[in-house]
């Protein structure tokens, strides 16, 4: 028969349900005899059922609370420029002169995250110019994706939260810069290039899903979307492919950047809705 | 003894590269991260404090610790786990710093009724404060190993892993922080079972 103390002892975990069947036998024994152990076994479970009653959360919509989480995380993202390595053969100092420019300008103003619908926006808005008018031609084009790229993170919080006018916004947005990049996306080097307007794609099919995933579903939405995608396919087409005048808009004053070697763009297949354009 | 989670190798590699890619400052790989584990981590605070407005501020200062931490954390164990001791540590802190709404020793007993009044769940909600209050003023071994148990909902294994303790130690414990607790809330813990078995008798 087991003693009084070691009864006690394994109480916890006997009510726990943690003890094998060949554990609780002798302690079965014991609670069978003992009145104090039996009304201690009580108290015990008594004071499980205390714990296991704490009530669960309600459910919380997902979108606001990361949007507030959003605005509170460290902005690596706007010092580290995409891509940067693979545009070496732009010019390393000027790169490293855009990235300066870059962390002075989100120390001085404080609205590096702020989003559409943040009073601070255009405050961003003030410093993005400031940001692509001191940045010197060679990094135009790592500044450039990196815009492209946070107006689609916009886009996708905006959609997310129920306003698809200003997700749109972002989205036009978003066209105008890839579109201004796209003489300079056409001169990188290719698989580079390739690589970042498969990540603009990718940025731009989660804005989409985000979009039908709030219910929203929002044709404004999906047609500028859209369009996006066949600016993305226009820059993607061998050179001899686009003679698209289209491509002139939006190329207001953007400083060219150096002459390249040989372009040898990576060969598409033809978009089938090429009708499309904006 | 509670069996340990398989966790399926899919899943786990995802996470890995969500984790890795956050780690290095991805925020996509971020969210999505949050996504799945937003919430775990407000259900743990909300079940410390019993409030929905603070739990979800709670949560977000665990998130800001797990994406600072995040750099330094290694697959070595589970990130549920990992997230859990992050998640427990953070509502812990947030009840200690609470004041008490009612005192332990001014409560009276919830009346053993079957039908739930108003006044019955005010009982009941005074109840839970009290238990939430004697966690938080546990000795830091016992309190953090109790909370993970009843904020957490883990199990003594998955417990024993979050701390990276053997199970025998998560089990003398949760003994100890047990005993506490029935010590601290006293007649609380007199089962209301004692009325009934009482006034049937």
């Amino acid at each position: 028969m087991l003693s009084h103390a070691t009864t006690r002892d394994w109480l916890i975990p006997y009510a726990d349900g943690m003890l094998a069947s060949d554990e609780r036998r002798p302690i079965d024994g014991h609670l069978a005899g003992c009145a104090a152990c039996a009304a201690e076994l009580r108290e015990v479970r008594e004071l499980n059922l205390l714990l296991v009653t704490l009530p669960p959360a309600p459910p919380v919509a997902f979108a606001p609370f990361w949007l507030k989480l959003q605005a509170t995380l460290p902005q690596r993202r706007t010092i580290k420029l995409p891509t940067f390595a693979r545009y070496r053969k732009l010019g390393l100092a000027f790169a490293v002169a855009a990235i300066a420019a870059l962390a002075a300008a989100s120390a001085a103003l404080a609205a590096p995250s702020a989003l559409p619908d943040n009073p601070l926006y255009p405050v961003k808005q003030l410093e993005e110019s400031l940001q692509v008018a001191v940045t010197p031609s060679s990094g135009q084009l790592p500044l450039k994706l990196y815009l492209a790229g946070e107006r689609l993170r916009e886009a996708q919080a905006m959609a997310y939260d129920h306003k698809p006018r200003l997700a749109a916004t972002s989205l036009r947005a978003f066209g105008v810069i890839v579109n201004d990049a796209s003489a300079a996306l056409k001169h990188a080097d290719p698989r580079a290039a390739s690589e970042d307007l498969k990540r603009l794609r990718a940025d731009l099919d989660a804005v989409e899903r985000a979009n039908v995933t709030r219910n929203d579903d929002d044709a404004d939405i999906k047609q500028v979307v859209a369009a996006d995608l066949d600016e993305i396919d226009r820059i993607e087409q061998p050179e001899a492919v686009t003679p698209d005048p289209t491509l002139i808009i939006g190329t207001q004053a953007t400083p060219q950047p150096t002459p390249q070697p040989t372009p040898r763009p990576t060969p598409r297949p033809e978009p089938s809705d090429d009708e499309h354009h904006r | 003894m509670a069996q340990p989670e398989v966790p399926s190798p899919e899943g786990d590699a995802e996470e890995r590269r969500l984790i890795d890619r956050s780690a290095s400052g991805d925020q996509e790989a971020f969210r999505q991260l949050v996504l799945r584990y937003h919430r775990l981590v407000i259900n743990v605070a909300f079940r410390a404090l019993g409030e929905l407005s603070l739990a979800e501020d709670v949560a977000q200062d665990v998130f800001i610790k797990v994406h600072k931490a995040l750099p330094t954390y290694r697959h070595d164990r589970p990130f549920k786990h990992w997230l859990h001791r992050v998640a427990a540590n953070a509502v812990t802190d947030a009840l200690r710093r609470r004041r008490p709404v009612v005192s332990l020793d001014g409560m009276e007993q919830p009346p053993a009724s079957a039908v739930p009044d108003p006044q019955d769940v005010a009982a009941r909600h005074d109840l839970q404060r009290a238990v939430r209050h004697a966690i938080a003023n546990l000795p830091p071994h016992y309190r953090d190993t109790i909370a993970l148990q009843a904020f957490g909902e883990l199990s003594y294994d998955e417990i024993a892993r979050a701390l990276d303790i053997p199970l025998g130690t998560v089990m003398s414990r949760l003994n100890g922080a047990k005993r506490l607790l029935r010590e601290r809330l006293g007649d609380l813990v007199r089962s209301s079972d004692d009325e009934v078995e009482a006034n049937t008798a």
